[in-house]
């Protein structure tokens, strides 16, 4: 909107908002006016975030809950991918599908993945089962919205054209309908992954052996905030390197598609 | 296409599927190819609906959780937009405002909404004041990103062709930015106020009295399968109408936008 | 870790593969799924059997998972998780009425470990006037041995469930709960009990023992599996006696254990409040477990125990009917290792 800001400008802003975020929380931690015990002081917690990657905590160290959960959210991540683009898809292009699908999906869509704990611990049990249906039932809505979005609003002429030249239902697919739609399910994924990330610590009040989502848990059951906040902030950096790398390779197809 | 004629035909289609699948479900369950601890039966789901709608359950009655429920929604998806379509809209229309505020966001973003519920028990206690704070969160998000989407997706010569007018700054953000931004400020409520539906569940999980998402939770607890349908099937029914609403509002809004 | 974690999943992928493909075929070392909750006095036992390595001594190899609380331990089964393991007794009688799972020992007399607790300021004025919890608000996981405990104590000050707000939440929750002074009642078992004391400096105001409700904890199976597999399930029996009658002999030993199997379930307390673990929790050998449940005169003390159990959460409208206590408990497993000197020796030997 307005002019763009020098480059010393931006850095020195953007250092007085981070410094004006930690001093806030500093000042508040310090002020007495929220007890210690509840709201440790920014070094506090980094002093515990250090301490719970070198030392383990209920069984493993930071690093190896992170991983054990990010195997969790892989699994989720992958299958809704796999499922909801395609549906999706198929969707935007057969009419009759798009009329079977979208009620219930729209049904579906306010149902909270933490709700679906109790059947997840029913269908699936422990193993893996159960944690995935609950990333799973995060991270599809998006998957199939915007491949169907994507599918749906191909500008008219390409279709008029591949079938001017003859293409068949499934050419039309793959050669039009999906390069077509690419930006638009990526866009989609990076959602996905998104609230798949968030979902996990839902799904992991059903395993109680490890994760992330454990970790937290069991910091709030020994009354340790620091733990519980250094969860939270290992949950936050990760999942903003998972948005930032979808941001790229997002950024990455545009680019290729000369936009 | 006429408008009239498809949407007829997706009705209709809509209400076949739904018969189709409740024919399934009941043929499924009389037959016990759908094993009754896995999928409750219709008849099951009804008598609980019957129960928690003439007897209560949970503590209350399907109508009180039903509008104890909506309230709360209410009150983080009010507290949430009032403070993120205004924050979107100055990061969307100065950049000083977006180095200074977008850090502390990026950092706060990724952490899910279930993630604070530590927290928000031990700063606001057991009240509703903690489960508007979760539900708070989730809302947050979509409509900060989407409000300042909105401002950033005004075409450039418009707002050019106000500055070189010299309109006064208040007029500047009344006649172009909020009209302009409007359409993907309703898009970042709407997904805020899904997310404030699936968040709910996770808010109630801080000991309520009354919720459908404490519904939820004691029908977990309960093993009661078919409770818990009813309570998903309440939270669809209650989100659905929720944005129902939310549209009503956005066409009144924004009358130059035809449908 | 990642190995262990991998190991686990393959095991179980094995172990669920095995018994599809070969049932009956006897492999040396027969799998078994073992589930139970971490960090709880109770469950002891399956580490200490795993650490002396006396599995394997009867040809089983556990695969063990585990649970925040029962109800969700109890859901699992249904999607056999698990085959056989230890539980609250709360949640064993959901199980029976829900998915058939069967009660085939017990793992403890917990009535001390499950109780009311109160916030040091509060606590004395409420042990001097139980009548003054009347009106407040107690936070408490429902359908949990803590929750009967809770019941028993109000019952025992005649309070109503009415008389009180009872709000539920998870055992985590409500020592956040607690400690914050955001509530100043709750229900919680050991050794949560002991991290709110020692910690926060909350007191017990009433245990399930004070009330004088029995709380046992149950060694429960899932019933296919039971028919399946007798012949595991008593070995697995012999297993967890076995570790009793050793740790009965080896305190400082058993103490030194306890302090890593908690260590690893997230709960540091001292050593003095892991004593206590031991000293207010009485366990029952071969023989007590067969007295207990011994049926010859007009039903056994586990039947009314849990019996009792089965009314409170009919009175909690989480179960319609109170079920026959002979249909879901048994003492056949007991039996078993009993019969079989090989096994009864085994679970006998305290070294």
């Amino acid at each position: 909107m307005d002019e763009r800001l020098s480059r010393r400008e931006f850095i020195l802003l953007t250092a007085a908002g981070l410094a004006g975020f930690f001093a806030l929380w500093t000042l508040l931690a310090a002020s007495g006016l929220v007890p210690k015990l509840f709201l440790p002081s920014p070094l506090a917690v980094a002093e515990k975030f250090a301490d719970l990657t070198q030392n383990p905590f209920v069984g493993f160290t930071l690093q190896q809950h992170l991983l054990s959960s990010f195997g969790r959210f892989g699994a989720g991540f992958v299958l809704a991918a796999v499922i909801g683009v395609p549906l999706g898809l198929a969707m935007g292009w057969f009419r009759w599908l798009d009329g079977v699908v979208s009620p219930l999906f729209d049904a579906l869509r306010f149902v909270a993945p933490i709700a679906w704990v109790p059947f997840a611990a029913l269908w699936f049990g422990t193993g893996i089962g159960g944690p995935i249906l609950i990333i799973f039932s995060g991270a599809f809505p998006p998957c199939v919205i915007n491949a169907y979005r994507g599918a749906k609003y191909v500008e008219p002429r390409f279709i008029e054209a591949a079938r001017t030249l003859g293409a068949s239902h499934w050419q039309m697919i793959t050669e039009v309908l999906l390069p077509a739609s690419v930006p638009s399910i990526v866009a989609g994924l990076r959602i996905s992954a998104g609230l798949a990330w968030q979902s996990l610590v839902g799904a992991e009040l059903i395993v109680a052996s490890s994760g992330i989502g454990y970790l937290m848990v069991k910091g709030q059951g020994s009354i340790s905030t620091a733990t519980v906040m250094s969860g939270m902030i290992a949950i936050g950096l990760v999942g903003f390197v998972i948005d930032l790398l979808l941001r790229q390779l997002e950024a990455r197809i545009h680019r290729r598609r000369g936009r | 296409m006429n408008a009239g004629a498809d949407r007829g035909f997706r009705l209709g289609v809509g209400v076949a599927t739904f018969a189709a699948l409740a024919a399934f479900w009941a043929a499924g369950s009389a037959q016990q190819w759908l094993p009754a601890i896995y999928f409750p039966p219709p008849g099951e789901v009804w008598t609980a609906f019957v129960q928690v709608l003439v007897q209560g359950y949970a503590d209350g009655r399907l109508h009180q959780h039903f509008l104890h429920s909506c309230l709360l929604v209410l009150y983080g998806f009010v507290a949430a937009i009032a403070v993120g379509v205004p924050l979107g809209m100055l990061m969307g229309a100065s950049r000083r405002a977006e180095a200074l505020f977008n850090p502390a966001f990026l950092l706060v973003r990724p952490i899910p909404p279930l993630a604070w519920i530590p927290l928000a028990i031990v700063w606001l206690g057991l009240g509703d004041g903690a489960k508007v704070l979760v539900i708070w969160f989730a809302a947050f998000v979509p409509s900060v990103i989407n409000s300042y989407a909105g401002v950033r997706s005004i075409e450039p010569h418009l707002v050019e062709a106000a500055r070189s007018l010299g309109i006064p700054r208040a007029m500047f953000w009344r006649e172009v930015l909020l009209p302009g931004a409007l359409p993907l400020v309703f898009t970042g409520l709407r997904l805020s106020l899904q997310a404030c539906w699936t968040t709910l569940v996770a808010g109630e999980l801080i000991g309520a009295i009354t919720g459908l998402g404490h519904l939820l939770y004691q029908a977990g607890l309960d093993l009661n399968p078919a409770m818990i349908v009813v309570g998903m099937a309440a939270v669809a029914v209650a989100g659905a109408l929720t944005t129902a609403l939310l549209t009503l509002v956005e066409s009144r809004s924004m009358p130059w936008r035809a449908r | 870790m990642k190995n262990a974690l991998r190991k686990s999943t393959i095991g179980v992928l094995l172990g669920a593969a095995f018994a599809i493909a070969a049932p009956g075929a006897r492999a040396q070392v027969a799998e078994i799924k073992v589930s139970y909750q971490p960090a709880l006095y109770w469950a002891l036992p399956f580490y200490v059997a795993t650490e002396k390595g006396w599995w394997a001594e009867v040809g089983l190899k556990p695969v063990f998972s585990t649970f925040p609380a029962g109800v969700p331990q109890i859901a699992a089964s249904a999607s056999k998780s698990w085959d056989v393991g230890g539980t609250g007794s709360v949640p064993a009688v959901l199980g029976a009425v829900r998915y058939n799972l069967l009660t085939i020992g017990l793992t403890n007399d917990e009535s001390v470990g499950n109780a009311l607790l109160a916030t040091a300021a509060k606590a004395d004025a409420f042990m001097k006037n139980p009548q003054s919890i009347k009106g407040q608000t107690i936070v408490l996981t429902a359908n949990s041995t803590g929750d009967y405990a809770v019941q028993s104590c109000l019952a025992r000050w005649g309070l109503k469930k009415t008389d009180v707000t009872i709000k539920s939440m998870g055992q985590a929750e409500i020592i956040s709960a607690m400690s914050s002074n955001n509530a100043d009642l709750g229900g919680l078992w050991a050794p949560n009990i002991y991290t709110m004391e020692e910690k926060a400096g909350a007191k017990v105001i009433c245990s399930g023992k004070d009330a004088g409700a029995i709380v046992p904890g149950a060694l429960v199976a899932r019933s296919e599996y039971a028919k399946e597999q007798p012949q595991n399930v008593a070995k697995f029996l012999a297993v967890y006696l076995r570790a009793w009658k050793w740790m009965g002999t080896h305190r400082a030993e058993s103490v030194a254990m306890m302090k890593k199997f908690y260590d690893v379930g997230g709960v540091s307390i001292s050593n003095v409040s892991m004593n206590k673990e031991f000293d207010t929790r009485p366990v029952y050998d071969l023989a007590g477990q067969l007295k207990v449940m011994n049926r010859a005169a007009a039903g056994s003390d586990v039947d009314k125990w849990m019996t009792q159990i089965a009314e409170f959460m009919k009175s909690t409208g989480t179960m319609p009917e109170v079920p026959q206590a002979a249909k879901y408990i048994t003492d056949d497993f007991m039996k078993m290792v009993d019969k079989d000197p090989k096994l009864k020796a085994f679970a006998n030997q305290s070294n």
